[in-house]
């Protein structure tokens, strides 16, 4: 336990502005040395934000940063690295095409001659570093080619190389299945042990309560409390990142499915490499049900994903949405036969940003009635259709005319929703409808997908956040290397989600 | 199955189909390499048979998981046949006109110089994720300024480093706009074409009027005559031909291609450009000037290609006239395309290029087709389409390519 | 629900890179009707700058004797008597170039907002030319108004063709058609040069000493409505460049094929998830794009040319590039493109040999300097960030002035 000394880190007052966010209101802060403290609060709360801060990469427009009691100005990276600060951002910043030992040393590089690279010095002192920490990894293998825990391994290198004593880690475990977690765990408590400080960003509370002394949570900018885990509990905390009740699990009660509205048979669908991506799945999903499915990122979710909605080629198999058969079809006939497609990324798919919210609306069905007619298009059609699912679903920023990049994340993800529910498909698919939103508009979504089950569509749920499967779905499918390989009930525990979803074979969970 | 046994996998496949691929265009050329002197093959069944393998071997590539590639071997053997045949029905005569091998390669090495320098410079430049359109202004640039440093200071030297000044300049006005503005790469590239050609233009007329540009310092020729004296004869004769009385700004290209791989591939400073061209905000997490390399980079492919253009005036042409890049700017970048922004397959792909626009002017010598001569002043232009839209459609730049990078 | 939140770039995974039309877009808000003024009065104070530091001239004196020549100001109403008269006919030749450039800018303009770059404004201009002229030649006893339209439509067919060539490579191999329209530039003008050359298949068989086709029938002329027929007065094409201009209006905005080529433009990912074909679209785009070239080639031969020559084929081609100046700096909408050409028309008028006092400045340096002046618009509208920040000056500097009168 930290004794009352000098902190290794400390914020004051930090406070940074974005045009028209605060993103950070005068935030303090402390970190004593060889503590693991978490920085909880939700999606939009600031917790990245501030960590940029402390690493260089965002200049803070009020406030003060001091190491070991020392006054620093964090103007660049490389001086957060200098201080000793190290960081793992939650999307890697690793480079695909080069090798773990190239992305290590990169910046530091040891040399020959003064201008060549010493690979070979590089390789090896990559593999010591790794040894000392008890870590396994290839030094030259390319970081395309392994597995995103220990991509995450790499990052955590990277600091390691540079000498850092603290180490920031942000949403680490986002990415990860529960046993890939327990190993970082592992990996952290075997560096606090080492004096390391660390940093630890989340949302999740079961981790943060496992893995943090002491707990600081934000809202909206502002830091509203530090607590110690010891005693703490998830509502508490949940109520100190939301500031009222928050419901955990969401209301419903059981489904009646009845027909099958999308039936998928013996599905292979191959990715741009010509390896299979999706292998020989099969499911049904009926009027009145979610189904969840669950997976590691990167097991073959995006593939399917587009192979169900008619945005990549099937190489085998069968796809039939209430009751037509489109396998071979394009996406358009896909929407035709009665497909909702809420996409797992709003911004590179869901909405054309500079388009208005009438025109996003529409996008499905612009060329039919009523919003046009022998390809003349009628916007006043499709400005009244806009302005009554604004309404019905209650998004704020704006109007028929104004653009979806005037929106918050959350209203933006409402039009998506609203255009998608209201065309009343048969078959709706989710993906990864929740990310980067707010708790409010999270309850929001869940709530309406909810609906659509009772109302009698079909629900297919794919997302990575086992919080989001386990609450909404009815039955639980889980997908490893493109397989479908367990079917559980909606009270199955995260431990057998978390064992089926590397394959169910435990040995290869401590190996890797 | 692990990540690591499919991709092992995927890599036994690859290599004997690849080959399979790779035989197949080889077979295809060879059976339209021997009815051309000195071989003139005039019976039927050799091209046909060398030609018939080819596409056998294609097919098999084909099937066995390379589409593009079996495809590509398919086509080229097929072509290899029938135009193998077409030459068979020239006249002995006509086709040792087109096609003396010495003279050829010679030109061939004339023709890809420019391009040699532009397509590298354009590597630097990509490689560190700018797009660079501009390298055909750069080029003019280099043109223009290298005949009149050389003119004014009256030695070729001087005129080259001129010359690369003023490539780098126009090269650093791309790099502010492109990198610190944020202006959209390709439009900025395309302005900094007009500005070049406008501005050479302008200058050109201004100060030399009507006349020209007259006797000018030339970058000087490297004679190596001992080549003639290599056994056997044969050889030799080609090989002093070929290579004997090349300038000396040729050679500089072939030492740059080296130099260019030596940089990119095996020093920090290479490392640290691909990463900004990769992933720009890794490499500014770990304390890389992402605006700097990349600055560094685009001024120097100015620098680069604007030798290609002093080429052109003082080694080549010995003279300036507007516009006398013609497009090989675009040429240059196409090349650097098909050669996956990589030294040595820029450099092959520019001896491609250089080969066509080698050829064009010599077809033009044969009688019977002196009346399309024009024509085959499309044939570089052509067989560039050819390339962008056939072989490489899909060849993989560096991932953070054309987008300008936003410090917080 | 909580609305505003702290959502700074990072927390989704990097967003796409904006495409042009997105770009272009942001332009149109932030900046209305003063950037543009703005961009243009910026290059004209660099080409002036050029102009005093080459030839010791005053600019503005330059500028003037330009300005004298475009026959803009018949428009000021106190213009009277002998000075109208020929400030008249000056104003016919400059709104004679308007037409072509406002056809080739709708051209460029509508590429942009698909996302897509047509530099190939110069190939599909000489295919409008060829075609337009050949149908021109032919049916000498068809009525006036059907041979015109026939004529003019098929030279606008043959600009859709020749662009939709490099709209299919992109759709299909992912082609970038910068490097694709570029070299089909070339290929157009040497294939153009080959059929209206020294015994081509095109010459006019009563001019056997020169290079040029038969001149159109008298049928297929389009009409002078404003001065002399002989003189050159200006002809209805200009009505056709009008009514091109409320067509590409029209076709944006108010047609699915506008919708669907905007989405594309704006995000071809979210429009391929929304069930639009990206492919279809980049074909169309550039077909109409080139169809827009085509038109502007045959409406010239139709309107003023009369008969194709290689300096047709190979220099007047050209203003095919100022498309790309006209477009950007009317940002894509057609009143901009409408006053942009005009600005450019005046400057290519003024500045010709017949309009320049050559003892004020020489007129082929002004071809030059006009150049300069359009690489220099396309530079700085190229550069969101330049005049997004002038733009923050100047509400700044208001906000600090109402501030000041406020305190005071």
């Amino acid at each position: 336990m930290a004794e009352q000394q000098v902190p290794v880190l400390e914020l004051r007052g930090i406070t940074k502005r974005f045009p028209g966010v605060l993103a950070n209101d005068h935030i303090d802060f402390d970190l004593q040395r060889g503590e693991v403290h978490a920085l909880l609060g939700e999606n939009g709360a600031g917790k990245s934000t501030l960590m940029n801060v402390v690493y260089g990469l965002y200049h803070p427009d009020e406030g003060e940063i001091a190491i070991n009691g020392k006054p620093v100005k964090m103007s660049s990276p490389r001086e957060a690295i200098d201080h000793g600060i190290g960081m793992v951002h939650q999307h890697f910043m690793l480079i695909p095409v080069m090798t773990v030992a190239e992305n290590v040393v990169l910046a530091s590089e040891p040399r020959k001659g003064g201008v060549f690279l010493d690979y070979d010095a590089a390789i090896s002192r990559v593999r010591d570093l790794a040894a000392t920490f008890k870590f396994a990894i290839q030094p030259d293998a390319r970081v395309e080619n392994i597995t995103v825990g220990q991509q995450q391994r790499v990052e955590i290198l990277k600091a390691l190389y540079r000498g850092a004593d603290i180490l920031i880690l942000d949403e680490p475990t986002a990415v990860l299945t529960p046993q890939e977690a327990d190993e970082l765990f592992g990996i952290l408590k075997t560096l606090q042990r080492e004096g390391m400080s660390i940093i630890f960003i989340s949302h999740k509370l079961r981790e943060v309560l496992e893995i943090a002394d002491r707990v600081t949570v934000l809202r909206r900018g502002k830091k509203i409390e530090t607590v110690s885990s010891e005693g703490a509990t998830r509502e508490g905390l949940a109520r100190l990142m939301v500031g009222r009740e928050v419901l955990l699990r969401v209301q419903k009660t059981a489904g009646e499915p009845e027909q099958p509205l999308l039936v998928v048979e013996d599905l292979t669908v191959v990715d741009e490499r010509g390896l299979p991506a999706v292998r020989d799945v099969s499911l049904t999903v009926r009027s009145g049900e979610i189904v969840g499915i669950a997976g590691v990122d990167g097991n073959g979710q995006s593939e399917l994903i587009d192979a169900l909605t008619g945005l990549r080629r099937v190489t085998s198999g069968k796809v039939v949405v209430g009751g037509r058969d489109v396998t071979m079809r394009s996406a358009h006939d896909h929407y035709d036969a009665g497909l909702g497609h809420i996409p797992e990324d709003r911004h590179l798919r869901g909405l054309v940003l500079d388009f208005t919210l009438a025109e996003n609306l529409a996008l499905h069905d612009f060329e039919k009635q009523p919003f046009a007619r022998l390809g003349w298009l009628r916007p006043g059609r499709m400005i009244a259709w806009a302005r009554r699912l604004l309404q019905e679903f209650d998004v704020r920023g704006g109007g028929p005319r104004t653009r979806a990049a005037a929106l918050s994340g959350g209203n933006q993800q409402k039009v998506v929703v609203a255009r998608e529910v209201a065309r009343d498909p048969r078959a709706l698919i989710a993906a990864q409808p929740t990310r980067g939103l707010d708790v409010g508009a999270i309850e929001f979504v869940h709530r309406r997908l909810v609906e659509e089950r009772d109302d009698g569509r079909a629900v297919l749920l794919i997302s990575l956040e086992l919080d989001e499967i386990l609450s909404l779905s009815d039955r639980i499918l889980v997908i490893y290397e493109g397989q479908i390989v367990a079917e559980y009930g909606p009270d199955v525990t995260e431990e057998e989600l978390g064992i089926a979803m590397t394959g169910g074979q435990v040995e290869q969970a401590a190996a890797s | 199955m692990s990540v690591a046994s499919v991709a092992e996998r995927a890599t036994v496949r690859f290599d004997v189909a690849k080959a399979a691929g790779i035989v197949a265009i080889a077979l295809g050329a060879l059976a339209f390499w021997v009815t051309l002197p000195p071989l003139t093959v005039r019976t039927q069944a050799v091209p046909i048979t060398l030609g018939l393998a080819g596409i056998a071997s294609g097919l098999w590539s084909w099937r066995h998981g390379h589409v593009r590639l079996g495809w590509t071997g398919v086509m080229i053997a097929f072509l290899g046949i029938i135009v193998g045949l077409f030459a068979m029905q020239a006249a002995v005569g006509n086709l040792e006109v087109v096609i003396t091998w010495s003279a050829l390669t010679a030109a061939t090495l004339r023709f890809a110089t420019p391009l040699i320098f532009a397509a590298i410079g354009g590597l630097f430049s990509e490689r560190s994720g700018v797009v660079n359109i501009g390298l055909e202004g750069m080029m003019l640039m280099g043109a223009f300024f290298g005949i009149y440093g050389a003119d004014v200071t009256d030695s070729w030297w001087l005129g080259i480093l001129i010359g690369m000044g003023a490539g780098a300049a126009l090269a650093f006005v791309h790099a502010v706009f492109s990198i610190h503005l944020r202006a959209d790469q390709i439009v900025s590239g395309t302005a900094i074409n007009f500005l070049a050609l406008g501005l050479t233009g302008y200058l050109f007329i201004d100060l030399y009027g009507t006349e020209g540009t007259g006797e000018v310092p030339a970058v000087p020729d490297v004679h190596l005559d001992f080549l003639g004296r290599i056994p056997p004869e044969g050889l030799g004769n080609f090989l002093e031909r070929a290579f004997g009385q090349l300038n000396l700004m040729i050679w500089l290209a072939l030492l740059t291609v080296v130099l260019a791989y030596i940089v990119i591939f095996r020093t920090t400073l290479g490392l640290r450009i691909r990463s900004v061209g990769e992933h720009p905000r890794a490499a500014d997490t770990v304390g890389i000037s992402v605006y700097g390399v990349r600055y560094l980079a685009v001024t120097t492919s100015g620098a680069l290609a604007a030798l290609g253009g002093v080429y052109l005036s003082i080694g080549f042409v010995h003279s300036f006239t507007e516009n006398m890049t013609a497009g090989r700017g675009f040429i240059a970048l196409a090349a650097l395309i098909f050669g996956k922004w990589r030294p040595f397959g820029v450099l092959g792909a520019a001896l491609l290029f250089g080969f066509a626009s080698a050829v064009a002017p010599r077809l033009e010598n044969v009688e019977s087709w002196a009346t399309y001569g024009t024509l085959f002043q499309t044939l570089p232009y052509l067989l560039t389409l050819i390339a962008v839209a056939g072989l490489i459609g899909r060849s993989i730049p560096p991932a953070a390519i054309g987008r300008p990078y936003e410090k917080q | 629900m909580s609305e505003q939140q702290a959502t700074p770039p990072p927390e989704l995974p990097e967003e796409p890179a904006p495409s042009m039309a997105a770009r272009f877009a942001l332009y149109q808000r932030a900046g209305g009707i003063i950037t543009p003024v703005l961009t243009a009065l910026l290059a004209f104070i660099i080409g002036g700058l050029v102009v005093l530091v080459t030839t010791g001239k005053n600019p503005l004196s330059t500028y003037r004797a330009i300005f004298d020549g475009t026959g803009l100001n018949w428009f000021f109403p106190w213009v009277r008597g002998q000075e109208r008269m020929l400030a008249a006919e000056d104003l016919q030749q400059t709104l004679l170039v308007t037409t072509t450039l406002i056809l080739v800018g709708i051209a460029v303009a509508f590429a942009f907002r698909c996302g897509l770059f047509n530099i190939g404004g110069q190939g599909q201009y000489i295919a409008g030319m060829i075609v337009g002229s050949q149908v021109g030649v032919w049916m000498p006893d068809l009525a006036h108004v059907p041979h015109m339209i026939l004529a003019a439509g098929a030279g606008a067919l043959a600009g859709a063709i020749w662009g939709g060539i490099a709209g299919i490579l992109k759709a299909t191999v992912g082609a970038h058609e910068v490097i694709s329209t570029i070299m089909l530039n070339w290929i157009a003008l040497w294939i153009g040069s080959y059929l209206v050359g020294f015994e081509g298949p095109l010459q006019d068989p009563a001019q056997v000493f020169v290079p040029v086709t038969e001149e159109v029938s008298q049928g297929a002329k389009l009409n002078v409505f404003w001065g002399e027929a002989l003189a050159q007065g200006l002809h209805i094409g200009f009505f056709v460049a009008i009514a091109a201009l409320i067509v590409f209006w029209l076709v944006l905005n108010r047609t699915t094929l506008g919708y669907e080529v905007r989405a594309v433009g704006f995000n071809a990912e979210a429009a391929r998830y929304g069930g639009i074909s990206v492919g279809r679209n980049y074909f169309l785009a550039m077909a109409i794009s080139g169809a827009f070239a085509g038109l502007a080639g045959s409406v010239d031969i139709l309107g003023w040319l009369f008969r194709v020559d290689l300096t047709s084929v190979q220099i007047s081609s050209q203003i095919a590039f100022m498309g790309i100046a006209v477009a950007l700096l009317g940002r894509n909408t057609p009143l901009g493109i409408f006053f942009s050409a005009l600005l450019f028309g005046a400057l290519l008028n003024g500045t010709s040999t017949r309009n320049l006092d050559p003892a004020v400045f020489q007129p082929e340096l002004a071809g030059n300097l006009t150049l300069i002046i359009q690489g220099l618009v396309v530079l700085f509208v190229g550069a969101d960030l330049l005049i997004l920040y002038l733009w923050r000056a100047r509400t700044k500097l208001r906000r600090k002035t109402a501030q000041a009168v406020t305190q005071s």
